[in-house]
C-alpha cells in the first residue's frame, strides 16, 4: 500500500518537472558577449572570449563558447568583461534609510525636521525598554525600484549592493540586492545579509548615551533572546506546563541575525567589537576600518572581514589653517589607503563601501590610489566583487564570471580602475542597462568630510 | 577681625599690648627683600606701616613692639594677579557669583564695590602667604582665552585680603581694564572615532569661514567701541557739550594709555592681533592667560608688553606637545626677556598660587625670578612697586613670616602683616579642623 | 609625541626579564619599611632586593641614582583617564557598564600621568548614577594594547554616587537633554532621600536576583526542568557586591550621606567600601574607621559646589587619625593633570594637619594599593613586589621635584633625558609628514573637488 502511494508520488513529481521544464524551454533568453576581455576574477583573464547568458544566469564563459542561434549578440571587441561590482554596505534602494542615515541625527542642525517625533518622545529607561531597536525590520522588505541613486551606481559599474536599514543601534536587517528589475521583489537576492548595528545612539533618547552602554545593551539583547529562545524551545516540548512566552519580535529579529555589522575605526575599537562579537556569540562583519593597517594580523587570526570605507581620510578644506593637527592624524591620513594592501597580504577578506562618497565612481578612484601604493589590481577587483560575495555568503550566485552564477556584468572599454575608462554598459540578472547622464549622488551622502572623530561629549 | 588675629598669634600677643598695631621690630629673621639677596640674622622695623629700616643691626629705637622671628624667614607678601576673590564663593551656584555681567562692553564697572570682606575664601587665601589680589570682574576662561562673557568686563581692582569693608581693602580700584581678545571658535574633531564612519557631521559644525566671520565681526565691535570712546574723549576734551556716558568715561583712561588694558589671549593669533590692535591704539596692554605664544613671543619681548600667566598646573594644550610644556612656559618667557606675574584666574585654588611659581622653577625657570613673579614683578606690572612687591625701606609692611621657601608646600606661613598690621590667620578650615579633631 | 615615543621604547626597551637592573646609592622610600640609602635590585619585573646593602648581580644595568629619590610607583584611586567615554548618565542604575570597554590605550593622558610619576590608576565610572558602572584598574605600561595596560590582578568594582550629581536629573534645571523637558522624563531620584531609595533598591532586587537563581540551580540539580531565570547584566554585578566579590568606590561628600550608605552597607554587610572624595569624612570619620571602610580624598578642594563648602583640606588628617585609611586622588578625566603631581598633593597632608612625610607618601602608595586591594604586590618598595618605582631628582614631596626614571614591572616606561632628547626628532618626523600631505594634497586637488 505504502509502496504503491511512494509510487504514484514519484511519477507525480517526475511529470510535474518535465511540465515546468517544458515551460522554461518555450521561454529561453539568450545573449552573448563575444570576442571581448574577460576578467572573470576566480579564474585567470580570457584575453578574447565569450560570456553566454541565458535566462539571466551565465550559462557558459571560455575562448570558445558554443552560442546558439537564437542569442542576441553583444560585441565586445575592445571591451572588457568584469563581474558586476558589489558594494557592500550601503543603502541604495532604501531612500528612506539614506536620510536617517547620519548617525548623530539628533545633534543635526535641524533635529526638529529631522525627526519630528522627538518632541513628544520620552526616554528610554533601560534595556527593556528596547531602545533603538528594530531588529523586525528587513531591508528586503523595503527597497524601492524608485531610488534614483541605482541608476548612478549601475553608471559606475555597480550591479549587487548590501543595502542596510539605518534607524536607532539595531537597525535591521540588510539584503543583497541587485541593482535593478522589473519589480523590487526581483531585486532581492538574500533578504538575510546580516543585522546593522550602530554604537552611537541615534533618534531616541534616554538609555543607552554611550557606547559602552549601547554595548551593555547589546549583550543584554542577546542574552534575552537567547533566554527566549529557550523559552520557545521549551514550552514547545511541553505547552501544558511550561507557560507560553510572549511573541517578542525584537528577540525574534535577534535569533534570525546570521551576522552582524559592527563599526570600528581604529585598532581600539576593532578589539572592542572583536570582543563584543564573541560575547554575542555571533559572526561579526566590522565596518569603517579606517586603520586597518594597523590590525591586518589580528582580523586574520580571528577571521573576521572588514568592509572598508574608502573615503581617505583628508584635511578639511575648510579647516582652521592655523589649525595644527597632531601627528596621529597625519599618519592616519598617510596610511589609511594602504589598507587594503595590508588586508589583503594578511589574507583578510575585505569589501568595500561608498558611503560619503560624492559619487559611486569615487569608489574607483579611491581603490586607484591604494593600486598606485602597491595594492595589486586582482585584489582591489576582488574586493568590489567575489570577496563582497564571499563575506555574505552569497558567493554561489555573485561575485565571479562563472557558469551558473547570476549574470551580474559590467562591460568597459578598458581598466576599470584607470580614470579614463568608460563604462559602456551593465547586465543585471541577465539585463542589459546603459550608462545614464552623470548626477552627484543624493543629498546627505555627499555631506562634508567626515573628519576623524569628535571629542566625546560628556 | 583684627583683635581675633592678636589673639590668635601668641609669638606676638606679650608685645602686643602696649603698642601700636602698626609699629614694631621683626628681629632674628632671614630676611629675603626679592629686590636684593636675602640677609641673614636680619632686623626690620616697621613704622607706622612702613618699612622703616632693615638690616643686621637694626636697633630699636625707643619703646617698639619686638617680633620674635628666630629661624624664621621675611619675604614680601604675595600677590595674585588675577582672581576672581570676594566676587564668587560657591562656583556652581550663580547667586554667589558676581563674575560676568551680561553685554559686550562694560567698563565702566568696578570690581571693588562686590568684593564681599566676609568671604570664607579670603582668610584661606591669605594663609598661604598671599596679601593681595587683582580682582578680576571677568570670566578669564582657559587655553583659547575667554570664551564666554564681555569684551570688556571692567575695571580689576588691587585689593588686600583683609579689610572690615572693600574700601579698606582698596590698593587700586582701577588697576586694569580687562578684556577678552575674540577667538576663532571651532568645535575640534581629533582622533578616529566610530562617527568617521558616517558621513552627516556636516549641521554639527561651523566651517572656518564662518568662524572666523563670528571673529571678525567681534573684533569690528571691539574697533567700533573704541572709536566712539575716542570722539567720545576728544569732544569732552574739546569742551563740547556732550550727553554725558558712564561707558565711555570708564575708557577715557585706557585710551590716555595711564590705565593698562589686560587683554586675554591665549594663542598666537589672538596675541598677533591684540598686539597690533595695541600699537594701533597706541594702548598700555598686559597679556593675561597666555599659553601658545609661538613665534608672537619675540613681539611681546620687543614691545615690552608684561605678561600675566594663569596656573602651570594643566595639561598640554595638544596631543604632540611635550609633556612639560605647560610647565616649561614661564622659563621660556623669562628667556625671551618677557617680565610675567602669575595669576590664579580663580578662587578655589588660589592659595597654590606660590606652587604654581614652583613648578615652573622645578622646570628651568630661575627660582629667584619665580618668586619675583608672584611678588616684585607683579607690583611693577599693577604699577604699585613703590609701595609694595618686596621688603624695602620706605614700602609698606606687607610680609610674611615662614618657617621656609613660600614656594613650598611643607611650609608653614607663621605670621602676615599687611600695612604693617598683624593679620589673623584662621580660616573656616582651622576652625572646623579644630571643631572636628576635638570630636569625641 | 606617542608614536615617535612607541617606536622608540619598543626599540629602546629589550624584555626586562632577560635584564636584572640595579638602582645604586638612592635615598629610598619605601613607606612600609621606612627611608634609607640603599639599592635596590630589580629582576623579572619584581623588585628581588632592597636595602642599604644589597649584593649587585654581575652583568646587571646598574642606575646610579645617587643624590636620587625612589619610591614606590604612585597609585591614583580615583581617575577617569583614557576612557572614550565615562558616564552611562541615562539610568539611576548603570551597573550593566564597563568602563574597561572604553578604555583608549592611546589616549597621552597615559603617557603624561607616567611622567609625573603615576604607575597604576583606577579609572572610574561617572557619579551621574546612584549607581554607576565598573571601573578598570590598569598600569601606565604605555604603548600596550587595552588588554595590555589592565591590571587584573586588581578586584573588580563598581562606582556608586551620593548628592548632587546623582540627584541632578531629578530636576528641571538638572535635566539637561534637549527635545525632553516634560516631567515624565525627570530621572529619578531628586533628592538625596531617593538616592538612599535606588540603592537599597537595587541591593533588594540583586538580592531577590540571586536568590532566584539559587533556587533554580537547586531544582536544576533535583533534575526539574525549569527555564533558569533571566540573565540580569544589571544585577549580576551588585550581587557580586553582595558576595564580596566586586568593591564599592562611591563617590559624597556631606557627612549625613556618608552616614546613610555605612548603614545601607550594614544592612546588606558589605565591607570594605572606598569613599571618594569624601569631603566631610572628617566629620563622621569615626563611623568609616569603626566599620573599617575606606576614604579616597582630595587635598585641597573645597567650595566648587554647595556640598564642598565645608571641605577642608585638613580632611585627611583627622580621617587618618581617627583610624580611617585614606589615599589622596586627583579625580582627573581628559587630561592627567593632577595626577601628574601627586606627589606634592601629597606634601599637602604634611602642611594642613602636619602628617608626617611618610604618612603623607603612604597615601599615594600603599594605602590606595590597598582600596584597590592590590597591596599585595605594589604600593611600596618591598622584596617581591611588582618593581614599579619612581626616580625624582628632590625630595618626593618638594615643589621642585622631577620625575626623571619610571618603571614599571621593572621595565623603563619613562625617561626624562630620552624623552626630550626625542623631541627634535619627532618634530622633524612631524613636518616630514606634514608636507608630505600638503603635497598629495595639493596633487589630488582636482579630483578632490566637491561642491561647496
Amino acid at each position: 500500500m505504502r509502496k504503491n502511494l511512494l509510487a504514484a508520488l514519484a511519477a507525480a513529481l517526475l511529470i510535474f518537472a518535465f511540465l515546468i521544464t517544458a515551460a522554461l524551454a518555450e521561454t529561453v533568453h539568450w545573449t552573448a558577449i563575444r570576442d571581448a576581455r574577460i576578467v572573470p576574477v576566480n579564474g585567470p583573464v580570457i584575453e578574447k572570449g565569450t560570456v553566454l547568458i541565458r535566462n539571466g544566469v551565465i550559462a557558459a564563459v571560455g575562448a570558445k563558447v558554443d552560442v546558439p542561434a537564437s542569442a542576441w549578440i553583444i560585441e565586445g571587441n575592445g571591451l572588457t568583461v568584469y563581474p558586476g561590482l558589489i558594494d557592500a554596505l550601503s543603502t541604495w534602494g532604501l531612500p528612506q534609510a539614506a536620510q536617517a542615515q547620519p548617525a548623530a541625527a539628533a545633534r543635526t542642525a535641524q533635529p526638529q525636521q529631522a525627526q519630528p517625533q522627538q518632541q513628544q518622545q520620552t526616554r528610554s529607561w533601560g534595556p527593556r525598554d528596547r531602545p533603538g531597536t528594530f531588529s523586525w525590520v528587513r531591508a528586503a522588505d523595503q527597497v524601492q525600484l524608485s531610488d534614483a541613486r541605482l541608476g548612478q551606481a549601475r553608471n559606475a559599474g555597480f550591479t549587487t549592493a548590501v543595502t542596510f536599514p539605518r534607524q536607532g543601534i539595531v537597525a535591521g536587517h540588510g539584503a543583497v540586492i541587485n541593482l535593478g528589475g522589473k519589480t523590487a521583489g526581483d531585486m532581492v537576492v538574500a533578504p538575510d545579509a546580516g543585522l546593522y548595528l550602530a554604537l552611537r545612539p541615534s533618534g531616541y533618547i534616554g538609555f543607552p548615551s554611550t557606547p559602552m552602554g549601547v554595548m551593555a545593551y547589546f549583550r543584554q539583547l542577546w542574552l534575552d533572546a537567547a533566554h527566549y529562545r529557550e523559552a520557545l524551545a521549551l514550552y514547545a516540548a511541553d505547552p501544558v506546563n511550561i507557560p507560553r512566552p510572549a511573541y517578542d519580535r525584537a528577540l525574534e529579529g535577534v535569533l534570525g541575525a546570521k551576522r552582524v555589522l559592527l563599526p570600528a575605526a581604529d585598532p581600539v575599537q576593532m578589539e572592542r567589537m572583536l570582543q563584543l562579537a564573541a560575547d554575542l556569540k555571533t559572526p561579526a562583519v566590522l565596518y569603517g576600518a579606517v586603520r586597518g593597517y594597523e590590525m591586518a594580523a589580528r582580523l586574520k587570526q580571528t577571521g573576521t572581514p572588514v568592509i572598508l570605507n574608502v573615503r581617505w581620510p583628508a584635511r578639511d578644506r575648510d579647516a582652521d589653517p592655523e589649525e595644527e593637527e597632531s601627528f596621529r592624524e597625519l599618519k592616519i591620513r598617510d596610511l589609511a589607503p594602504t589598507s587594503p594592501t595590508a588586508l589583503s597580504q594578511a589574507g583578510v577578506k575585505w569589501a568595500v563601501s561608498s558611503e560619503g562618497l560624492e559619487t559611486p565612481r569615487a569608489v574607483l578612484r579611491a581603490l586607484k590610489q591604494s593600486i598606485d601604493r602597491g595594492l595589486k589590481r586582482e585584489d582591489a577587483l576582488r574586493a568590489l566583487t567575489l570577496t563582497a560575495a564571499e563575506i555574505y555568503g552569497v558567493a554561489d550566485r555573485l561575485g565571479s564570471i562563472e557558469r551558473g552564477k547570476i549574470a551580474n556584468l559590467v562591460l568597459a572599454d578598458g581598466d576599470l580602475f584607470n580614470d579614463s575608462t568608460r563604462i559602456r554598459m551593465v547586465f543585471i540578472d541577465g539585463v542589459r542597462y546603459l550608462p545614464e547622464p552623470e548626477a552627484p549622488q543624493a543629498p546627505g551622502a555627499a555631506g562634508r568630510a567626515p573628519s576623524l572623530s569628535e571629542e566625546e561629549e560628556q | 577681625m583684627r583683635t581675633a588675629t592678636i589673639a590668635c598669634l601668641p609669638v606676638l600677643a606679650a608685645a602686643l599690648m602696649a603698642a601700636e598695631n602698626n609699629t614694631f621690630l621683626l628681629r632674628n629673621a632671614t630676611v629675603h627683600p626679592v629686590s636684593g639677596p636675602a640677609i641673614q640674622n636680619a632686623s626690620i622695623l616697621v613704622v607706622d606701616g612702613k618699612i622703616a629700616e632693615i638690616g643686621q643691626k637694626v636697633a630699636p629705637k625707643g619703646k617698639v613692639r619686638i617680633v620674635e622671628a628666630r629661624g624664621l624667614h621675611v619675604y614680601p607678601g604675595m600677590i595674585d594677579s588675577g582672581s576672581p576673590i570676594g566676587l564668587a564663593e560657591i562656583a556652581s551656584v550663580r547667586e554667589t557669583v558676581d563674575t560676568g555681567e551680561i553685554g559686550d562692553f562694560n567698563p565702566q564697572l568696578r570690581a571693588l564695590i562686590a568684593v564681599n570682606p566676609s568671604s570664607e575664601h579670603i582668610p584661606v587665601v591669605r594663609a598661604n602667604g598671599i596679601t593681595s589680589v587683582l580682582v578680576t570682574p571677568g570670566a578669564t576662561g582657559g587655553g583659547r582665552g575667554a570664551s564666554a562673557g564681555s569684551l570688556i568686563s571692567g575695571q580689576a581692582s588691587l585689593m588686600h585680603l583683609d579689610g572690615w569693608t572693600w574700601e579698606e581693602m582698596e590698593i587700586r580700584r582701577s588697576a586694569a581694564m580687562q578684556m577678552a581678545w575674540p577667538v576663532i571658535q571651532m568645535p575640534r574633531f581629533r582622533g578616529a572615532d566610530i562617527e568617521a564612519l558616517l558621513p552627516g557631521l556636516a549641521g554639527r559644525r561651523t566651517t572656518f569661514a564662518e568662524a572666523r566671520r563670528n571673529q571678525q565681526q567681534q573684533v569690528q565691535k571691539i574697533q567700533d567701541f573704541f572709536d566712539a570712546a575716542r570722539r567720545y574723549q576728544k569732544a569732552k576734551a574739546s569742551g563740547e557739550s556732550i550727553q554725558p556716558d558712564l561707558r565711555y568715561e570708564a575708557m577715557i583712561p585706557v585710551l590716555e594709555g595711564k590705565q593698562p588694558l589686560m587683554i586675554f589671549a591665549a594663542r598666537e593669533r589672538e596675541i598677533r592681533e591684540a598686539l597690533d590692535f595695541a600699537a594701533r591704539e597706541r594702548l598700555k596692554i598686559v597679556l593675561a592667560g597666555v599659553r601658545r605664544p609661538g613665534k608672537a613671543l619675540e613681539d611681546i619681548a620687543k614691545r615690552n608688553i608684561p605678561v600675566v600667566l594663569g596656573t602651570t598646573f594643566v595639561s598640554p594644550l595638544e596631543e604632540d606637545d611635550p609633556y612639560d610644556e605647560p610647565f616649561t612656559l614661564p622659563a621660556r618667557l623669562h628667556q625671551a626677556g618677557v617680565k610675567f606675574a602669575f595669576a590664579s584666574f580663580g578662587v578655589q585654588f588660589a592659595r597654590n598660587l606660590p606652587y604654581q611659581a614652583a613648578q615652573a622653577a622645578a622646570f628651568g625657570l630661575p627660582y629667584d625670578e619665580a618668586l619675583k613673579s608672584v611678588t616684585l614683578n607683579a607690583a611693577q606690572i599693577w604699577g604699585i612697586d613703590s609701595e609694595y612687591g618686596s621688603i624695602e625701606k620706605g614700602k609698606y609692611a606687607d610680609l610674611i613670616v615662614t618657617d621656609g621657601d613660600p614656594l613650598e608646600v611643607r611650609t608653614q606661613v607663621k605670621m602676615m602683616f599687611i600695612k604693617g598690621v598683624p593679620v589673623d590667620l584662621e580660616s573656616k578650615h582651622t576652625r572646623l579642623y579644630k571643631m572636628y579633631s576635638a570630636r569625641p | 609625541m606617542r608614536h615617535a615615543i612607541l617606536t622608540a621604547m619598543l626599540l629602546a626597551a629589550p624584555p626586562v626579564s632577560a635584564e636584572v637592573t640595579v638602582i645604586q646609592n638612592a635615598t629610598i622610600y619605601t613607606v612600609t619599611k621606612g627611608t634609607f640609602r640603599g639599592s635596590i635590585v630589580i629582576r623579572d619585573g619584581k623588585i628581588a632586593d632592597v636595602g642599604e646593602k644589597v649584593m649587585t648581580p654581575a652583568g646587571a644595568r646598574v642606575i646610579d641614582a645617587t643624590g636620587k629619590h625612589v619610591i614606590p610607583g604612585i597609585i591614583d584611586a580615583h581617575t577617569h583617564i583614557a576612557l572614550d567615554s565615562i558616564n552611562e548618565s541615562s539610568v539611576s542604575v548603570s551597573s550593566m557598564v564597563n568602563v574597561a570597554e572604553m578604555l583608549n590605550p592611546e589616549s597621552i593622558s597615559i603617557y603624561q600621568a607616567l611622567a609625573g610619576g603615576v604607575t597604576v590608576c583606577n579609572s572610574m565610572h561617572g557619579s551621574a548614577n546612584s549607581i554607576g558602572g565598573q571601573n578598570v584598574v590598569f598600569k601606565m605600561r604605555w604603548g600596550a594594547d587595552a588588554r595590555g595596560l589592565i591590571y587584573d590582578k586588581a578586584k573588580p568594582s563598581i562606582k556608586m554616587a551620593l548628592g548632587e550629581n546623582p540627584k541632578r536629573q531629578g530636576s528641571p534645571q538638572g535635566l539637561q537633554i534637549p527635545g525632553l523637558s516634560s516631567p515624565q522624563n525627570l530621572r529619578y531620584p531628586g533628592t538625596r532621600l531617593g538616592v538612599e531609595d535606588v540603592i537599597r533598591d537595587a541591593f533588594t532586587r540583586a538580592r531577590a536576583y540571586q536568590r532566584e537563581w539559587k533556587d533554580y540551580e537547586a531544582r536544576k540539580a533535583r533534575g526539574e526542568k525549569h527555564l533558569p531565570p533571566r540573565r540580569d547584566l544589571e544585577l549580576e554585578p551588585l550581587v557580586e557586591v553582595l558576595e564580596g566579590k566586586r568593591l564599592v568606590h562611591a563617590h559624597c561628600y556631606r557627612a549625613d550621606e556618608i552616614l546613610m550608605l555605612i548603614r545601607v552597607f550594614d544592612d546588606f554587610n558589605i565591607r570594605g567600601v572606598t569613599f571618594q572624595h569624601v569631603l566631610e569624612g572628617y566629620k563622621v570619620a569615626k563611623e568609616i574607621a569603626e566599620r573599617g571602610h575606606y576614604a579616597s580624598t582630595f587635598s585641597d578642594w573645597w567650595s566648587y559646589k554647595v556640598e564642598a563648602y565645608d571641605a577642608i583640606p585638613y580632611n585627611a588628617a583627622i580621617m587618618h587619625r581617627k583610624g580611617v585609611l585614606v589615599s589622596l586622588n586627583s579625580d582627573d578625566a581628559g587630561g592627567a593633570e593632577l595626577m601628574r603631581r601627586l606627589n606634592t598633593e601629597a606634601a599637602k597632608v604634611v602642611k594642613y594637619g602636619g602628617l608626617s612625610e611618610n604618612e603623607a607618601l603612604a597615601m599615594i602608595t600603599i594605602n590606595p594599593a590597598r582600596q584597590l586591594a592590590i597591596d599585595q604586590w605594589v604600593g611600596s618598595i618591598e622584596a617581591g613586589k611588582d618593581a614599579d618605582l619612581v626616580i625624582y631628582d628632590k625630595h618626593p614631596l618638594s615643589s621642585y621635584a622631577r620625575v626623571e626614571k619610571v618603571f614599571i614591572d621593572g621595565r623603563q616606561y619613562f625617561d626624562r633625558d630620552e624623552d626630550l632628547s626625542r623631541r627634535p626628532k619627532f618634530e622633524a618626523e612631524k613636518e616630514g609628514l606634514r608636507k608630505k600631505m600638503t603635497d598629495q594634497q595639493k596633487q589630488a586637488a582636482p579630483q578632490n573637488r566637491r561642491p561647496s
